[in-house]
């Protein structure tokens, strides 16, 4: 069980360690804690995220609203909105560079160090590390044209002239299959569509060729049909240039479609974290289970009765003792879940679930 | 020929229904064209069963359900009602006042259910409206009522004196339930009641739905654009595209053997939640159509793959091509179309 030890072990380790998982992940996330400090107390949005995001792979998130999908990607681009901050933890950010002689030489930054407005964190985003969001009308600026703000983007981070960023500004439409891409340029975001929108926020996105893509539910707002045109688009785009994305939704159906890999969130914790083919045949965690047969399936033909959650989500101010699922969970072990968070188990290789079905350790929270 | 009331047990019977809104331009707020939300639609829900209505946005799906509730005045077209005291009732005509006796047999339950419910009233006096504006209940009767509602939707009487904001988003929408069930009404339109969900919380909602359909034989018009809930609460689906009706058909037939390209590209467009089966949606060029400035002939033509010379010229009319498969478009008899592969 050394996978399972090395799991468990707090966030000191050593540098080999550091070193092997590098090689694979460009962004590792351990103990992370954001919590937001308002008058009606403290809302523990993430209690402990440990995540690894593989290189050049999708990695989905999925998990209903409040379990801290989209506070995990603010706090990854250090925008995570007071009263919010980021507690303790750490977020490795494993950053290659490809010097003229053709050297790749790699570097580790521990993104949570950074002050929020320095000029390496500025830098950072959108240059490495570029978002999309799920609506497309309220990131847009109204008052600009869509050219002059994807320029901007492509001017901030590159050593371009205006010209040249405007002819790429054009390039990038046109490589997220904009109609009259050079006619866009000069529209402003109202006059387009939402499915128009959403490829300029992409074509936005990606102008400055970041390493990391965080998606926050984009196709969300939009219709089934341009829904799958803009899944079809990241697809194609992500095998063209070989980035990683972290894709963030509560729609299984689009996890199933996009990712390679999936990270199940509640309350604050990843849960599970598996394969998509693992995650969806052989699922482990109650929750995900429960996630799984609660959904109705287009093509299932039976009308069978929908398996639901009982309880709902609890509000975040509150703290529960033990594994944050117990009060809703069918296999609820008085005594036992309600004590100490379950630690992670690799119950498979490339599987981990935090749940006591599947080992008796418990973690001893610190910091809390 | 629209779909002919050949049918029988027929509760809601609507014909040709349109419902245009005008666009005013200059100093003098003319009237300079019109959107046509909905544009001659035809169709009939059975007693007892529940119709689903699906389309993408703007397509007029929750138009057409406000329109057969009065809740906005048809431009034209026929609705008909089969109110279990008055009998057959045309609802396209009738004033005001000649509503007020119809209503308590169609309700509605809202998409958001944080915008539905009036934050300063308590979920009592919520609940309690219907009955007293009715003269229904009043005084302990009335309470007593109100209290029957809500453990009928699954919540505790005890939290009658909350208001709104106490509640979750799932709890909001068992308020709502409750409320349109207060009159024991024989239809209610339901316009996407789970799609502001979270999924767990919809499938207790669907649930839910579904129970009390049972129990008290209750007549659903679900409105929704997420096709997999459609499939898994409709009877029958008619799926709306433009302001029209481009086909309506059993869930069965209209998921697994579709006949118009719309429908087809639908179902192939849904991400199915598996891994294993990852396909290339069917690729529509271009946007859905405005209803102020729709094309020429059928106005899926410009996506459509299949079309020909005459789709760009004649509108096509709903069909019954099979027994209750209705079709509109002119090769429905001849195109092999895909349906969800299971």
């Amino acid at each position: 069980m050394t996978a399972e030890e090395k799991m468990t072990t707090t966030t000191t380790q050593t540098a080999e360690e550091t070193a092997a998982r590098a090689v694979d992940n460009i962004l590792t996330i351990r103990k992370l804690r954001t919590w937001f400090f308002t008058d009606l107390g403290i809302s523990r949005a993430l209690n402990g995220v440990d995540l690894d995001v593989p290189r050049g792979k999708v990695l989905g998130i999925v998990g209903e609203s409040g379990c801290g999908k989209s506070v995990t990607s603010l706090s990854i681009l250090r925008l995570v909105p007071r009263p919010g901050r980021i507690v303790s933890g750490e977020i490795l950010l494993h950053r290659r560079r490809k010097a003229p002689d053709g050297t790749i030489t790699e570097e580790t930054i521990d993104l949570t160090k950074l002050h929020p407005q320095s000029p390496e964190m500025r830098a950072i985003r959108g240059a490495e590390i570029a978002m999309i969001f799920q609506e497309p009308m309220t990131s847009l600026n109204p008052c600009y044209t869509i050219g002059n703000q994807i320029m901007e983007a492509i001017l901030l981070h590159q050593d371009v002239s205006k010209r040249e960023a405007w002819e790429l500004a054009g390039d990038m439409l046109e490589k997220v299959g904009m109609p009259n891409p050079r006619q866009v340029l000069l529209r402003y975001p109202h006059e387009l569509s939402g499915g128009m929108r959403q490829r300029a926020m992409i074509a936005m996105a990606l102008s400055c060729e970041p390493s990391i893509l965080i998606a926050d539910e984009p196709t969300t707002a939009l219709d089934v049909t341009t829904e799958a045109q803009i899944l079809d688009l990241m697809r194609d785009l992500q095998a063209d240039i070989g980035m990683t994305i972290i894709y963030i939704t509560h729609n299984l159906g689009v996890i199933a479609q996009m990712c390679d890999e999936v990270a199940v969130m509640y309350l604050g914790r990843v849960v599970e974290r598996a394969s998509v083919e693992d995650l969806f045949y052989n699922p482990r965690h109650p929750y995900t289970k429960a996630l799984l047969d609660s959904i109705p399936h287009v093509g299932s033909r039976t009308k069978r009765r929908l398996a639901s959650i009982r309880g709902v989500v609890p509000d975040p101010y509150a703290t529960i003792s033990g594994c944050p699922f117990h009060p809703r969970c069918d296999a609820y072990m008085p005594g036992k879940c309600d004590q100490l968070v379950p630690a992670p188990a690799n119950v498979a290789p490339n599987h981990m679930v935090r749940c006591y079905l599947y080992s008796d350790e418990g973690e001893v929270e610190n910091g809390g | 020929m629209a779909a002919e009331t050949t049918q029988d047990n027929l509760l809601l019977d609507v014909k040709d229904l349109k419902k245009y809104f005008p666009i005013r331009s200059g100093l003098l707020r003319r009237v300079t064209g019109a959107v046509k939300a909905v544009d001659g639609v035809s169709f009939f829900i059975r007693d007892g069963e529940t119709l689903g209505l699906v389309g993408e946005s703007g397509c007029g799906k929750t138009t057409t359900g406000r329109t057969i509730l009065r809740l906005l005045d048809p431009t034209g077209g026929t609705i008909r009602f089969k109110d279990p005291k008055l009998g057959w009732v045309d609802i396209d005509k009738m004033s005001r006042e000649e509503m007020k006796a119809v209503r308590p047999n169609m309700q509605i339950i809202f998409q958001d259910p944080f915008s539905s419910l009036d934050p300063r009233m308590t979920v009592e006096r919520i609940v309690s409206e219907p009955l007293v504006i009715n003269k229904v209940a009043s005084g302990q009767e009335l309470k007593d009522r109100v209290a029957d509602l809500l453990r009928r939707v699954g919540m505790r009487p005890e939290y009658m004196s909350r208001y709104p904001h106490a509640f979750s988003g799932g709890q909001r929408q068992r308020i709502g339930i409750a409320r349109a069930l207060a009159l024991n009404p024989k239809l209610i339109v339901c316009d996407e009641p789970v799609s502001a969900l979270d999924v767990s919380i919809q499938a207790q909602v669907l649930n839910l739905l579904e129970d009390l359909q049972e129990e008290l034989k209750l007549t659903y018009l679900f409105i929704a654009h997420d096709l997999s809930v459609v499939e898994h609460i409709s009877d029958r689906v008619a799926v709306m595209y433009v302001g029209h009706i481009v086909e309506m058909a059993d869930t069965e037939a209209l998921y697994y053997s579709p006949k118009h390209p719309y429908t087809e590209a639908l179902m192939a467009a849904v991400p199915k939640p598996d891994p294993r089966r990852r396909e290339r949606p069917i690729k529509l060029p271009g946007e859905v159509a405005s209803p102020a400035n729709p094309p020429s002939g059928c106005y899926f033509h410009p996506r459509c793959r299949y079309a020909k010379e005459i789709c760009s010229k004649v509108m096509p009319e709903l069909q019954e091509i099979e027994p209750d498969h209705f079709v509109a478009c002119h090769f429905a008899r001849e195109l092999k179309l895909r349906g969800v592969v299971v």
